[in-house]
Order: structure tokens, then sequence, then C-alpha cells
């Protein structure tokens, strides 16, 4: 299989008043057809960032995207693009889901028009193919009585209802790639495991490649075959979903699975959380960002920055000390999967 | 959603639970919809929250609490009423009431008083005041509609330009506005038409080049504000153009102050056509116009002062009418005001 999407050393910087934020410093990762990656990290560990820069989607007047980076779709650079050439791609081949369902409609077009609107303009469909196509698309996410509910305007919509309806607007091409924004983050419980199941299921039934981006670990564990780390910008950890999961290397990795609430351990286990903050990406703590928050962290943190290195076979990890095998932590599943 | 949406949802879709085939049995909730076991009912149900308020638009919307409004409402009847009037004064005004423009030279035949036969008196030419004043609302009411829109299109397009490209062009656009409205506004008319040269269709030129940069102001920041929703950037990542983003995701969102402030413009290009007309600078004799007949009233106020009274009175109630109108509008289309 042909690699669909690559990412090398991904530098997004913005120029701000106060100095230079590197939201994103030195991603590097690689997407495969049909597979899902997930994307990991706190507020501000620079996840969307990463996501916008890969639709071209950073403002021109503040950010900027490093000279060595790279994003190479199909083999050809994003970076390198035209106008023309990017927006052929945007919705297209590559399609993205915003968090907050509520806004992310537009109130004055019906639902139905909405969905068709991409169709209109990539495929050159007719209004009325496109209005035919959305009514089925919106019958594939699972909304009831499609036919009549493309009628309806968004504010008409629950919130549910809403990410089913961009979900049904980012398929409607049939993209190669699909990048889900924290899907779920503004839906309740019940709701955000629908959403789940229902990208899962098209996922295998369309073949589509997800980015999955979320602060959820218990979200990703269903879903993704492979999961980055993101901390301050930089990836700290890189593996399968099995990996990160059961064995993860990177003690802020541990720290995440840790905070994670989960039903199948007793009552007395307690959530620990990782004490601190994220560090500000204007003053990135030197040597290893972590290193504040870190309660394993030595001397030798202050000062030397850990780079991603390759530890087992396709699991990486940028801590000084991953590896010592000794210094390693067992963790179970955080999967929310009911029994 | 209030309990009247709630209504709502059983008068337009009475049937939508009883066709669903796992309603029976099941638990319900106070409105009647269906509580399904989601922990179960996995791999996802067909949402079933269905919520409408009767497919009301943003504009179905703002006429609903437009109509409310019992000011706006008198002062759209009054608009009406002037424009019907107008409209239709060649069919009654002049075989009843007599020519705008007939002067009467017998003795005594002018500065008569209201009577039977002119109804608002004659003037200082024996012409009928009543003629007068309905035809003046023609020339009144045409200057402020087409003044006013010159000015929006003007305002329209440079407001657009300036608010989604910002940069150098709001710099340039912005600036070119603070320069226009820097002189005296009147004085600026004035000295336009002084170049131009008095008539009828220099005057609305003339204010409607002087009315762009508020409307460019006002449309910019609204522009401003629309920008920052998540559906503008769910339109870029579908691959609009700046073309279809401006004209089709950011104006309709936008353009709703631009209707209230146009209407109030037309209120203000009826004053100024009337200042002007006053000052010998507008409409020329003897074609009749408000300003011109104050004007002309101005020597005569003591000897005869309903020739002043009727075009005050005029131009007093279609301003405010339009000013009123403008009120209700805003209060209307203010989406945070939803009931």
């Amino acid at each position: 299989m042909s690699t669909l999407l690559e990412v090398r050393n991904l530098k997004t910087h913005f120029h701000t008043r106060d100095g230079v934020v590197k939201a994103v410093d030195g991603v590097n990762f690689n997407l495969e057809p049909g597979k899902t990656l997930a994307v990991v990290g706190e507020s501000g560990s620079g996840k969307s960032v990463t996501a916008l820069s890969i639709m071209r989607l950073i403002p021109k007047t503040t950010g900027v995207i490093g000279t060595d980076s790279d994003i190479l779709f199909k083999g050809e650079s994003v970076l390198g693009m035209d106008d023309a050439g990017v927006r052929s791609i945007r919705g297209n081949r590559i399609a993205m889901i915003f968090q907050d369902p509520m806004t992310s409609l537009n109130p004055v077009y019906r639902v139905g028009r909405q969905i068709g609107e991409s169709l209109i303009l990539h495929k050159g469909l007719k209004k009325k193919e496109a209005d035919e196509r959305a009514v089925e698309l919106l019958d594939m996410v699972g909304i009831p009585h499609a036919g009549e509910r493309a009628k309806d305007y968004p504010h008409q919509f629950s919130g549910g209802m809403r990410q089913r309806a961009m979900i049904a607007m980012a398929l409607a091409c049939d993209p190669d790639i699909l990048i889900a924004d924290e899907p779920t983050t503004a839906l309740d419980v019940t709701i955000q495991a629908q959403i789940l199941e229902l990208m899962i299921e098209l996922q295998e039934r369309t073949g589509t490649a997800i980015i999955m981006i979320t602060h959820d670990l218990g979200v990703v564990a269903d879903m993704a075959n492979e999961v980055m780390v993101m901390y301050a910008g930089k990836q700290i950890e890189y593996g399968t979903a099995e990996d990160v999961f059961y064995r993860p290397l990177h003690p802020y990795t541990w720290g995440l699975l840790e905070s994670l609430p989960r039903h199948d351990v007793s009552e007395k286990g307690i959530l620990l959380p990782i004490t601190g903050q994220p560090p500000s990406l204007i003053n990135v703590p030197s040597g290893c960002a972590f290193h504040p928050r870190c309660p394993y962290a030595k001397d030798v943190c202050h000062t030397q920055v850990p780079q991603l290195t390759s530890i087992e076979d396709g699991h990486s990890s940028a801590c000084l000390f991953s590896g010592d095998p000794g210094f390693r932590r067992e963790t179970a599943s955080p999967s929310r999967e009911v029994v | 959603m209030s309990d009247r949406d709630d209504l709502h949802h059983d008068a337009h879709n009475p049937h939508t639970h009883d066709e669903s085939p796992v309603d029976h049995g099941e638990l319900r909730d106070a409105a009647g919809h269906s509580i399904k076991d989601q922990s179960r009912s996995l791999p996802i149900p067909p949402t079933d929250d269905i919520i409408t308020d009767g497919g009301r638009t943003l504009w179905g919307d703002a006429w609903y609490r437009l109509r409310k409004n019992k000011l706006a409402i008198a002062g759209l009847i009054w608009v009406i009423f002037v424009i019907l009037v107008t409209l239709s004064a060649d069919l009654w005004v002049k075989p009843y009431f007599g020519d705008p423009l007939a002067m009467d030279t017998t003795l005594g035949a002018n500065l008569q008083p209201p009577s039977a036969e002119h109804i608002m008196g004659t003037d200082k030419l024996g012409r009928d005041v009543f003629a007068r004043v309905v035809y003046g609302a023609r020339i009144s009411l045409t200057v402020g509609v087409i003044a006013v829109a010159i000015s929006v299109a003007i305002g329209l397009i440079m407001g657009a330009l300036s608010g989604y490209f910002g940069g150098f062009m709001d710099t340039l656009i912005m600036r070119g506005a603070d320069v226009f409205l820097a002189f005296p506004y009147v004085l600026f008319a004035i000295a336009l038409i002084a170049v131009l040269g008095p008539s009828y269709r220099n005057v609305f030129i003339a204010i409607g080049i002087l009315g762009w940069p508020s409307i460019a102001r006002v449309f910019r920041s609204s522009i401003l504000s629309v920008k920052e929703n998540e559906y503008i950037d769910a339109a870029k990542a579908m691959g609009a153009g700046h073309m279809r983003m401006i004209f089709r995701h950011i104006m309709p969102n936008a353009v709703a102050p631009i209707i209230v402030y146009g209407t109030m413009s037309i209120g203000g290009a009826i004053i100024t056509e009337a200042a002007l007309s006053f000052l010998g600078m507008g409409v020329q004799p003897p074609t009749p116009s408000w300003g011109l007949m104050l004007s002309d009233a101005r020597p005569l106020m003591v000897r005869a002062p309903w020739l002043m009274l009727w075009p005050g009175f005029a131009i007093l109630t279609t301003v405010l009418a339009f000013v009123l109108m403008g009120d209700g509008l805003r209060d209307a289309l203010d989406v945070k005001m939803k009931d």
C-alpha cells in the first residue's frame, strides 16, 4: 500500500506581539489508506494546528510554516500548491469535521443544500442531483426521514444530528482522508458513542483514512490504528494503539492514562492528575518540555532535549530514559466498551 | 426548546412516532418522545430527537417578531400608504384636486387658506398645496430610495472587501471612508452639487456617494464578526473560493444590520434632499419637493402658515416612519433576542 499522507518535519509557528508561538515544532507521521491515526494531547499541544496545516487553513498573516517542512498528499506537496490546487483538495480529497456542531453549519441554508454544496463545487453536480445525493447521505449517517429533514435549517437540528450532518457533508465527495478535530467534545456521552460508532462504520464502508484529534484517550482506544501523543508542539510518543495503550513509554502518556476514569478499576483506585499546566508555547521549558511536570525528571532532563527515537519496532518515544527496559509501566486498556 | 416548539413538533410531524415500529411499549418522556436505551442499541439507532418549530426561516422568524412591534408596523403602514398615494396620484389627485404645476393667476386665487376646494390651501402662485405635497412625496421617496441604493451598493462592496481580505485592502478602504466622513456632510453635498450642477438626478448621486462610508463601516464590522464563526472555517475546509465565501457564506449572515441601517438611512436621505432643496441646491422649481415648498413658505410664515405646515408634517411623518421601521427591523433581526 502506498502512503496516502506524509507529514515531514512540520513546523507551524505564529508570530505574535509577545513572541514566536511554536504551535507545531517538528512533527512527522505517515497515514496509510483506510487507517486511523489518533492525535492525542492536552489543549494547546498543537493537535488542531497540525490539522489546519494539512488543510492549509493557517492564516497567512500570522502563521508561518517552516521552509523545511513538507506535507505530501499522494506524493504531491500540499504546501507547494497554489490556491486553486489547495481548493481542489479541500473538501474533495481531504475533508474536515469541526469540534462544535452547533456553530459549524451555516444558519441561513437548508441542511441538505449545505451537504450538497461540495458536490456542486467539486463534482460538478446540478443542484437537483446534489439535493438528491444529500438526502442519501443524511440517510447514511442515520438521520430519520432524511428527505424531509434535508429541507430543515440547522437550528431545527439537535447537536448530535448536526454532527451527523457535518459527517455527511465531509463524506459527500468520498474523500481519501477525513480529519476530525475533536468531533465529539461538544456532545454528551451517549451521543459521543453514537457518533464514534457511526465513524467506524462509515470508515469500514468507504475506506476513508481518518485523523482523529482528541484529548480523550477513551475516544481513540476503540478506533485508532496508530496513536501520536503530542506535548508542547512536539511528538512525544508514536506507535500502534496497542503499544501506546498497553506498553506506553513516555511518562506523559502514563500520566494521561492514569488520569482517565475507568469502569474496570476497583473503587479504591483514584484518579491521578498530571500536576501543573501545559507550558507556554512562547517560552518552552529548556531540555525536555515536560520536565517541570514529570515526577521522574532528573537533572539531565533540564538541559538535554530528547529526540523521538524508535524503542521497539514502530513504537517511538521522546524521553531520555525510554531506552531503559526498567523504565516501564503496565496499564490496562482505557477502552470505554461496555461488556 | 420551549413548549411552543414541542407543540409545533406535534402539529407538523403527526406521524413521526406512529410510523416508528420500535415505539410501542417503550418509555416515553413528557413530550411523548420515546426514550431509548442508548447503550444497548448500538450500533447507532437513528436519532429520534426531532426538534422543529414548524420550518420557520431566519426571515420568517424576523417577520414574526416584527409583527409584534406596534410602532414598527405603524411605520410600515405609513410608508406603504405614502407609496400607494404617490403611485396612484395621477388617477385622482390631478383630476379632482388640481395639477401641482398649474398656476392660478386670477386675483385672490393665491395664498388661500384650506377650504373645500383646496383642502390644504394654495401657495403664492395659486397652486394646490395638497397636490404639491402628494407629488412631492414622489421626489422624496425616489431620492431616498435611489440614494440609499447607491450608498448600499458601494458600501456593501467596499465593506465586504475590507472586512473579508483585511490587511492593506482594509486600511486603504477604511482610511478612504474616514476622508469622506471627515467633511461636514451637508457642506460636502453642496460642494458636490456645485460641481455637478443642481438637479434632481445630481441630488441622489451626491447623497448616495456620501452615504457609502457609513454603510461600509457597518458591513465591515458585521463581516468581521461573522468571519469568526466555525461554519466559515468549515466552508473554507470544504474548498470554497473567495467569491463563494463572500457571497454565499458571509454576506447572507452579515447583511441584517445593513437592512436596518439602510431603512433608517432612507429617512436621513429624505431630510438631506429637503435640506438641499431648501437651500436651492436640490430639486429646482417648479418641480414640487417638500424642501422647496418649505423654502418658498418661509417668507410667508406669518401670512400663510399652512404653507409650511403640510410639507413639514409630510417630512416629519415619513422620516419617522422609516426610522421606526428600521428600529423594529433591528430588534426583529437580532438573533440574540430570539424568544
